[in-house]
């Protein structure tokens, strides 16, 4: 696979998703920790680049499906923050008007299908909108962004033989996040459970045309996602991506913790990193890697970038103001939509 | 032998107590229960997703991966279904699994398994195998955690022949029945609710059996009879002291297993007092509070002064937001409204 | 339990394709097992339309050499779980010919009192965790028989068999993950037939090669002619030693024929004769009794006796069965609970 240097505009426009995914998380832990909200919660942050140059090659009318983890992807999408928010908070402006939740947020004006918290759920979901879009003879694509765990639920293997047999137009994501997860040059997965050493093994086995990606570096998500998209549209079948992350250090198992504040003159002044997380942050995190690639390439100063991050944190903080603002859902209301 | 302690939780007027007892939490009950069990037989043998060296994702199993090792407590990939299969057939080959999933909801993952296999197998041998393991699973509303992460679906494995299913409600009974479940050499569904992990109770340090398909009464009454499962129980006991201020009698009976359920002391109890009130956590809609009413009223009609209420969780998918999640279930004010209505002949 | 990934088993490109004939006892004896699942699976074929048998059976006519060559390499306390294809595994490992027919027929006698029928056979005295009417739903009941095996540490293994239909179950996916980061001593034998029901394998499984699927997670795969008992032995050996030598798992994709439809009743039609009388040229009786000829091991008239012995043998099974008494109403709620 070509890996194209990007051209300007779609940097920028990767950089602003990935911008307003970050602030937006942090605003999300914020307000736990304010109180605002209770509940498990899962989120996006170090794993920007890859949701952010995925949305990037969709088109309007593609279709996506999310998991828990899915704050990054509505965002980065478009959804709007106060909404997306509201409904973090369970207030009755919320994307599901309080019903869903941090696990099942989505927006289908955006093209997101039901978001499903159950593990390896939205391969099923993803391929069946896959297969309504052939059946419907469109040329859209169906996305399905789940982690690596997934990977360990037969849901999604069954969901890998009938895409490759009935050569649906759907692109399975994988996000691997898992701790240790250093890439394909060392292979393996120490804190997964699973026998293979390369998840791109099991789809393969299918006939599924399979890539490997950095998944911080957004050139090669984009040209990852981009020839899956065309292969898709031209009716070759389905694709899978592997894109290897590495695990944010607040990540915990049932709420996650504020290990790291973004500060973006990090990027360029490696003197400000501190606190117990500077290595994670000088070499892992995406937006400070983006950030400086950016730069480095002449299509932004560093001034520039520090007004679309000042852009970014006050869209986050009006959508925060919003949701806080916004009222609880009736009791009256409680039955609503059980049925349609 | 020690004299026995005048009993604290008011349990029934015959309760001799425990010996050895002392205040533990629900979550501990359980987990001396399967430490025990784990020591007393070899075969006992944990397997879940993160029962191991996490310990469980609500600090359930912790300190079992320690003491027993990987061998005996077995981290699982996300399969739930293949590795719930693959319990049914260590207990068919001689093992005793306890197998946890993760949370309640999740039972729909193992359904096949659990129904067309687990259930039927001893069944169907004609006793040659058998299946002796434990499905403990998590359930409860309360902790916003959305419509499939709180969900109790117990009426569900209730309905199915070749299952016992048990919901203890007290730490005491909590660890009386997962040992009673452990040596059952049937499979059986242990529900237990992750809001109750924190109560505290009077809890035998030693080795404690609650006889599967026995129910207790929580609180002797005269006026009216509150049949509760589970975190309901507690419910229906501060129900009950409420409505004590008003000079009513409640009496609150723990079934503590659905199936089998101990139909004698339910209808005895209806006997005493001529009126029902049936509270469930789970969806109201085909729930486990029809199954105990229909069973009353075929049972004890002609000492029924009124009609039997059903109380149960509200028929909708569960809401996440914190201003119509505690619709789902009553509280103890709407619970003792519910009796008091009953009791003063309107609906 | 330890995760760890298999290390790539070395291919052996001859043993793959050497055939190894047994000794002359051992030759026999598989023949034997055969002609009788054979001769079974005709008698209860003309029961089944002549109305003695309720409900459906599903018979395995054609592909006698992979329970006879794969169990002709397990202990008693070995175990199996097969599935909705069974008969042939039952007899293999061991069953009473003549409660087996009784089972099938619903009778008190039968293995399950009656109340399992075709679907639902245990012997436990075989180590037979039962035929099952769910697609793959054994295949995780071997493995967890194999964790207890383990466990045990006597060296017994676990083998599950099942079609090329449940090679698209999810649950297949995971019992061999499972079994293969545990080194459980399991061996997986698809027995691909070629349909799935009424459906031509290759319209519902992608991929090329269904080796694949096991190979993913680096468990040993093989092809098998499931024609050839003596290549399905063999292979079978290989990773039932593997098992029991704490190797961890292995995969046989074993390709064989049914004659018969997917149940007693199917008309067949998606197949056309000719298909079915090529595969008859590789009938798996035909082709050991010719070898055995060939080798001096047997004459044709030893074969034709072998053949007499078990079908009487079935017949006698057929009169005990239908000499069984049926189910009384009381026996409804036996067994419920151990």
């Amino acid at each position: 696979m070509k890996v194209s240097p990007l051209d300007r505009k779609t940097s920028l426009s990767i950089f602003d998703r990935m911008l307003m995914m970050r602030y937006f998380e942090e605003a999300v832990l914020r307000l736990h920790q304010e109180r605002q909200f209770a509940s498990h919660f899962h989120l996006y942050i170090g794993q920007e680049a890859t949701g952010a140059a995925v949305l990037e090659a969709l088109g309007d009318k593609d279709l996506i499906c999310t998991t828990h983890r899915n704050h990054g992807h509505l965002i980065g999408r478009g959804s709007d923050p106060g909404q997306t928010m509201a409904e973090i908070l369970g207030r009755s402006s919320g994307l599901n008007r309080g019903r869903g939740g941090t696990l099942h947020a989505s927006d289908p004006s955006r093209g997101f299908l039901s978001t499903s918290a159950i593990v390896g759920g939205c391969a099923g979901l993803a391929t069946g909108a896959a297969f309504g879009i052939k059946t419907k003879r469109e040329s859209n694509v169906a996305v399905g962004f789940f982690g690596d765990g997934s990977l360990e639920e037969g849901l999604v293997i069954e969901s890998f033989n009938i895409a490759a047999l009935w050569k649906l137009p759907v692109i399975y994501v994988c996000e691997n996040n898992s701790a240790g997860a250093m890439g394909p040059q060392q292979g393996g997965y120490p804190t997964a459970i699973t026998a293979t050493d390369s998840f791109t093994r099991l789809p393969a086995a299918y006939g599924i045309h399979c890539v490997k990606v950095d998944g911080a570096d957004i050139a090669a998500v984009y040209a990852a996602a981009t020839e899956a998209t065309q292969r898709c549209r031209a009716g070759q079948g389905p694709a899978f991506i592997e894109a290897f992350t590495v695990r944010w250090p607040g990540s915990s198992p049932l709420w996650p913790e504020p290990a790291t504040v973004t500060d973006l003159n990090e990027a360029w002044d490696p003197a400000r990193l501190k606190g117990p997380h500077v290595a994670w942050l000088r070499d892992h995190d995406p937006l400070l890697r983006t950030a400086r690639d950016i730069v480095a390439h002449g299509y932004v100063s560093q001034d520039e970038v520090m007004a679309h991050d000042k852009d970014a944190r006050a869209r986050v903080e009006a959508g925060a103001a919003f949701a806080i603002e916004s009222p609880m859902p009736l009791s009256e209301t409680a039955h609503e939509h059980v049925f349609a | 032998m020690p004299v026995p302690r005048r009993c604290q939780n008011r349990r029934t007027s015959a309760c001799t107590c425990m010996p050895n007892a002392r205040n533990i939490t629900y979550r501990s009950a359980v987990l001396e229960a399967l430490a025990g069990e784990m020591r007393r037989d070899q075969n006992v043998i944990l397997i879940g997703e993160d029962v191991g060296a996490a310990g469980g994702v609500f600090k359930q199993t912790d300190g079992l991966h320690a003491e027993f090792g990987e061998e005996r407590v077995i981290d699982t990939p996300i399969s739930e279904a293949g590795a719930f299969g693959l319990a049914i057939g260590a207990a068919m080959a001689g093992q005793r699994p306890v197998f946890e999933v993760m949370f309640g909801d999740f039972i729909t993952l193992v359904m096949d398994q659990l129904v067309n296999q687990a259930a039927k197998v001893n069944y169907m041998s004609a006793g040659q195998f058998s299946v002796p393991l434990v499905l403990r699973t998590a359930v409860g509303i309360g902790a916003n955690l959305g419509p499939q992460h709180s969900q109790s679906l117990h009426a569900w494995t209730a309905h199915i022949p070749g299952l016992k299913v048990v919901m203890p409600s007290t730490p005491a009974d909590a660890k009386g029945l997962m040992t009673a479940a452990i040596r059952d050499d049937n499979p059986v569904v242990f529900f237990e609710d992750r809001m109750l992990y924190n109560v505290s109770g009077e809890v035998p340090q030693f080795e404690h059996v609650v006889p599967i398909g026995s129910a207790e009464v929580k609180r002797p009454g005269r006026d009216v009879s509150i049949i509760a499962t589970s975190r309901m129980v507690h419910i229906a006991l501060a129900a009950a002291e409420l409505l004590a201020h008003e000079n009513v009698s409640v009496e609150v009976v723990d079934p503590r297993s659905l199936v089998p359920l101990d139909i004698d002391t339910l209808v005895a109890s209806v006997k005493k007092t001529s009126r029902a009130v049936v509270v469930d956590g789970g969806y109201r809609q085909y729930g486990v509070t029809g199954e105990i009413a229909a069973t009353i009223a075929e049972e004890a009609f002609d000492w029924l002064d009124a009609p039997i209420m059903r109380v149960g969780g509200a028929n909708v998918p569960i809401p996440f937001s914190k201003s119509i999640e505690p619709l789902m279930l009553p509280d103890a004010a709407k619970l003792a409204a519910i009796v008091a209505q009953l009791l003063h002949g309107t609906r | 339990m330890r995760h760890g990934r298999l290390e790539k088993a070395d291919a052996d490109e001859a043993a793959v394709n050497r055939v190894v004939l047994p000794p002359k006892d051992e030759a026999i004896s598989l023949l034997r097992t055969m002609q009788l699942i054979r001769a079974f699976e005709e008698q209860v074929r003309s029961l089944f339309f002549g109305g003695i048998i309720p409900g459906l059976v599903h018979l395995c006519a054609g592909q006698e050499a992979v329970a006879v060559g794969v169990c002709s390499q397990l202990r008693t306390s070995d175990k199996i779980a097969s599935n909705h294809r069974g008969h042939g595994h039952c007899l293999a490992k061991g069953a009473d010919v003549r409660r087996l027919m009784a089972e099938i027929m619903g009778r008190r006698s039968g293995y399950g009192l009656g109340r399992g029928g075709s679907l639902h056979i245990f012997d436990v005295v075989n180590g037979n965790l039962g035929t099952n009417g769910i697609v793959g739903g054994g295949i995780p009941l071997a493995v967890g028989a194999a964790f207890s095996a383990k466990r045990n540490g006597r060296g017994d293994v676990a083998v599950c068999f099942f079609g090329d239909g449940a090679l698209n179950q999810g649950l297949l996916f995971e019992a061999m993950n499972m079994a293969a980061i545990w080194r459980l001593p399991v061996v997986f034998v698809c027995e691909n037939n070629g349909y799935g029901e009424f459906t031509a394998s290759e319209h519902v499984t992608a991929g090329r090669d269904p080796k694949a699927r096991g190979a993913s997670f680096d468990i040993p795969s093989e092809a098998v002619d499931g024609m050839d008992v003596l290549a399905v032995r063999e292979a079978a050996r290989r990773g039932i030693s593997r098992a029991r030598a704490g190797e961890g798992p292995s995969f046989l994709v074993c390709t064989t024929y049914r004659y018969g439809g997917h149940h007693a009743g199917d008309k067949q039609e998606y197949k056309d004769t000719a298909e079915i009388e090529a595969w008859r040229q590789k009938d798996p009786i035909e082709r050991l009794g010719r070898q055995l000829q060939d080798e001096n091991l047997v004459t044709s008239k030893v074969i034709a006796a072998l053949k007499g012995a078990v079908e009487t043998e079935v017949r006698e099974a057929v009169e005990f069965a239908r000499a069984a008494p049926m189910p009384e109403p009381q026996d409804l709620g036996l067994h419920l609970y151990a």
